[in-house]
């Protein structure tokens, strides 16, 4: 007898909305249906509103964990569109701007993921050291967690040599507190227990499903955006690609480790060959962009991140498409919730899992229509939507 | 007679175990707090010390809700009867004296059977809510007992071995006559799977599978609310006294020490709390130490190893003895 | 190799260790160091304001509003709706914008987050 219940779309694991329905029989789930659709803020559209510059404010409010991967996304986007191209001192400290980010944003979800498994102690700890991260992000750019930092034609500051002392202890501090941690989480029953095995997603079925960054690399698939496109001078930054081939939670947790060893080492890089010169193009805050259309695709900390647009020659976006990689990730989940011969998931593996994707729900919510009369939901395109509305908008007239 | 009744209503007995029991949670968290590195409670009262006590008053004076498809007599009944089940099993703890309140020949299988049975009312109120998360709540603890009973009643029994005695103030007068406790020698073992143990009874990490926030929201207990929550809350409190006390009596000697004569009563009584404390810390320090395990990982984990040491642990017992 | 609760000595000696938050709302203020360039609440210098409208357009969140008095134009920055971008601080030709380190921009009264 199978047994249907809801995690979300206000559930505790996660703080965003999202409903996952899973079929159970005792404890093992036999299937699943997500839906995300519960946060649509029509940010795409609202940046066909309003000039370049102030869209750039409002990329970053896509997601507040990888504001830092928007705004560069945004503006390499821009840029390409007016065919400039930020200055070489610009590229390095967008990179180090951008590796902070991804190290508090790894350290967060690691915290988050082992408060998932019942791990309290270890969430603290990471929570704590993180805040490590956020002071130094704080004294680079002004702010906590929305740095506002990266800008059309280069970064809105330079970086001061006290704060690239501090910079360097605390990389210092944060490396020698995850070989700490890293030991810890290799040597602990309980949570090898928890993530060995459990949410095996193989490496054809995650190309398969378009699965991203860190995610796809757990699976063993040696992909990563700052290696097969170098967008802002990684070229020049040695760097490894973490890949993990057991393909499980486990895998999840240590790639996401590596990488922040390897973020560590990138923005020491960075400040030991920091080149010097301007930080950012003179561009008027307004301006029109020439005709044409522009993609871009960063590395986010959550895996490849993808901005589209359009210019008609105004001083705004004629469209705008934003790719987030929760969306490319969401559709794993389903594959790796499914219990099939062999591979038995069970309603607590559900977080795990789930969080081993490191969602971010705000920004992947898409159109869907419900009709609660005749109780049915279906999924509108955009072609949909701009028929509907030039229909109801033909009857209005 | 009326000695004991005055007894069993002020000290040692209800006011005294509420009160104190507010205490224990107050160190619980507060230990755990600063194993983590944050500040725990800090505001209700000196040290916030006056925090579970703030806690309780807030859930008393919640609105009560009674959800439609609830059983509204396993609703009503469970909350009540759950915290005066650990109760009267915190009558049998040997706190102002070598022997509880209420003591005779075999107390200690009382003591079991009164856990036994608290569990059972923790899956009649997951139950009895009719909620898809408290039924897996439910189901979860029930089976969890499965797991841990045995092996938790094998380290008391083997404890009882060792002293010669089944009852709770035998085995503290035992460890008193030897004067050697009997956490010495073979019993450590025993002592460890009592705290393993207790943590399931107690529903705490790594063992807090029935209530996993993070899986079933909070599992059994997920449509209590208000003063029914506070009432649940309040047993889990009692628990605490209940277990580090138990663990304090059988393995660490009990109330017994050295005392001066004519304040025998007092004295116990700080032994009694010392003593039970050092057993909440280590129940707090596992806390803080684990993930949570599995409901599969947990019963193949008690019977492929707990069982077998307690096993083991009663031959090596019957052996010395 | 597998050590159950090989955290244990973190956690003793976290027992010892300064707690690593701080007593935020009502104590230990002092212990909050901003550091130099932080974005917080607006501070507008009216003498050095020439009325170029610049912040006012460029506010992504329009937080700004232009008014007329008798100097010409002039804006009003209305802190509640503000994100702290600082980007009016950046366009503004004579610095008359700048960011201070107050972070608390809390009010019981709409009129006290309007900076003139």
């Amino acid at each position: 007898m199978s047994f249907e219940i809801s995690i979300g779309p206000q559930h505790p694991i996660h703080v965003e909305p999202l409903m996952l329905r899973l079929s159970v029989e005792g404890e093992l789930i036999v299937d699943v249906d997500v839906d995300v659709s519960y946060i649509h803020r029509g940010i795409e559209k609202a940046l066909e509103a309003r000039p370049y510059i102030q869209g750039l404010y409002l990329v970053e409010r896509i997601c507040g964990i990888c504001n830092a991967a928007h705004s560069l996304c945004y503006c390499l986007n821009v840029e390409q569109l007016l065919g400039k191209e930020a200055p070489p001192r610009a590229k390095y400290l967008r990179i180090v701007v951008e590796e902070l980010s991804r190290i508090h944003s790894h350290l967060l979800w690691l915290g988050h993921y082992f408060h998932t498994l019942g791990f309290e102690t270890l969430f603290m700890y990471f929570w704590r050291d993180r805040e490590r991260i956020m002071d130094m992000l704080e004294l680079i750019t002004g702010n906590r967690v929305t740095t506002s930092y990266n800008t059309i034609g280069g970064v809105r500051r330079d970086l001061t040599p006290e704060a690239e002392q501090r910079l360097r202890r605390t990389l210092d501090y944060i490396e020698e507190r995850m070989r700490y941690y890293e030991k810890v989480i290799d040597s602990e029953p309980t949570i090898l227990a928890r993530t060995q095995g459990v949410g095996i997603l193989k490496p054809s079925d995650a190309v398969r499903l378009g699965v991203v960054g860190p995610h796809l690399r757990a699976s063993g698939v040696k992909h990563d955006v700052r290696l097969d496109d170098p967008y802002s001078g990684h070229d020049e930054i040695p760097f490894n690609v973490i890949t993990w081939d057991t393909c499980d939670c486990y895998a999840r947790v240590k790639v996401r480790i590596r990488e922040v060893y390897e973020s560590v080492n990138m923005i020491r890089y960075a400040l030991d060959h920091m080149p010097s010169g301007d930080y950012r193009l003179k561009i008027p805050p307004f301006f029109k962009a020439p005709p044409g259309e522009s993609l871009s695709r960063v590395e986010a900390p959550r895996g490849e991140l993808v901005h589209y647009s359009i210019s008609d020659g105004g001083d705004r976006p004629y469209r705008y498409k934003v790719r987030t990689p929760t969306l490319a990730n969401l559709l794993s989940v389903v594959e790796m919730l499914r219990s099939r011969d062999g591979y038995e998931v069970y309603i607590a593996d559900v977080p795990a899992i789930l969080g081993g994707i490191d969602p971010c729900i705000c920004c992947s919510a898409r159109v869907m229509v419900t009709d609660e009369a005749r109780r049915r939901r279906t999924i509108m395109t955009l072609e949909d939507v701009i028929k509907i509305s030039r229909e109801r908008g033909a009857k209005r007239r | 007679m009326i000695e004991k009744i005055l007894a069993a209503i002020f000290f040692p007995g209800a006011v005294f175990l509420l009160a104190a029991s507010l205490f224990y949670e107050w160190v619980d968290r507060k230990l755990y707090a600063r194993f983590q590195n944050r500040v725990g409670p800090h505001l209700a009262g000196p040290f916030g010390l006056l925090q579970p006590v703030a806690d309780l008053i807030k859930l008393l004076s919640k609105e009560d809700i009674v959800p439609m498809a609830a059983d509204r007599l396993l609703f009503t009944l469970t909350p009540i009867l759950a915290p005066a089940l650990i109760l009267l099993a915190c009558m049998f703890l040997p706190i102002a004296g070598p022997s509880g309140i209420i003591s005779f020949k075999g107390d200690l299988i009382a003591v079991i059977a009164l856990l036994s049975i608290y569990t059972i009312m923790i899956y009649l109120a997951g139950e009895g809510s009719s909620n898809r998360f408290a039924s897996i709540g439910a189901v979860r603890a029930a089976l969890q007992l499965i797991g841990y009973e045995i092996p938790l009643t094998l380290s008391l029994l083997s404890a009882a071995i060792a002293a010669g005695s089944l009852s709770i103030g035998g085995i503290v007068e035992a460890q008193a006559e030897r004067g050697i406790w009997l956490i010495a020698g073979p019993q450590i073992i025993g002592f460890a799977i009592f705290v393993i143990t207790s943590q399931a009874e107690m529903e705490r990490i790594p063992f807090d599978i029935p209530e996993a926030e993070q899986e079933i929201v909070a599992g059994w207990e997920v449509e209590y609310g208000g003063r029914r929550l506070a009432l649940f809350r309040l047993s889990k409190d009692l628990e605490l006294i209940l277990l580090s006390g138990l663990g304090a009596a059988i393995f660490l000697g009990g109330p017994i020490g050295p005392v001066i004569p004519g304040l025998e009563p007092v004295l116990y009584t700080i032994y009694f709390i010392l003593k039970s404390l050092v057993v909440l810390a280590i129940f707090t320090l596992v806390r803080a130490l684990f993930a949570r395990l599995r409901i599969d990982q947990m019963v193949s984990f008690s019977w492929k190893y707990l069982m077998s040491l307690a096993v083991i642990l009663v031959i090596l017992t019957e052996v010395i003895v | 190799m597998r050590v159950p609760g090989r955290l244990v000595a973190e956690a003793l000696r976290s027992l010892f260790k300064r707690r690593a938050t701080i007593l935020y709302p009502y104590r230990e203020l002092e212990k909050i160091h901003l550091p130099e360039g932080f974005r917080g609440r607006i501070e507008f210098d009216r003498a050095k304001c020439i009325g170029c409208q610049l912040c006012f357009r460029v506010c992504p969140a329009k937080a700004i509003e232009m008014i007329e008095d008798e100097k010409g134009k002039r804006p009003i920055f209305y802190i509640y709706r503000c994100i702290y971008c600082a980007q009016c601080a950046e366009v503004c030709p004579t610095k008359a914008i700048s960011m201070s380190k107050t972070f608390e921009n809390i009010a019981l009264r709409k009129e006290d987050l309007v900076v003139r």
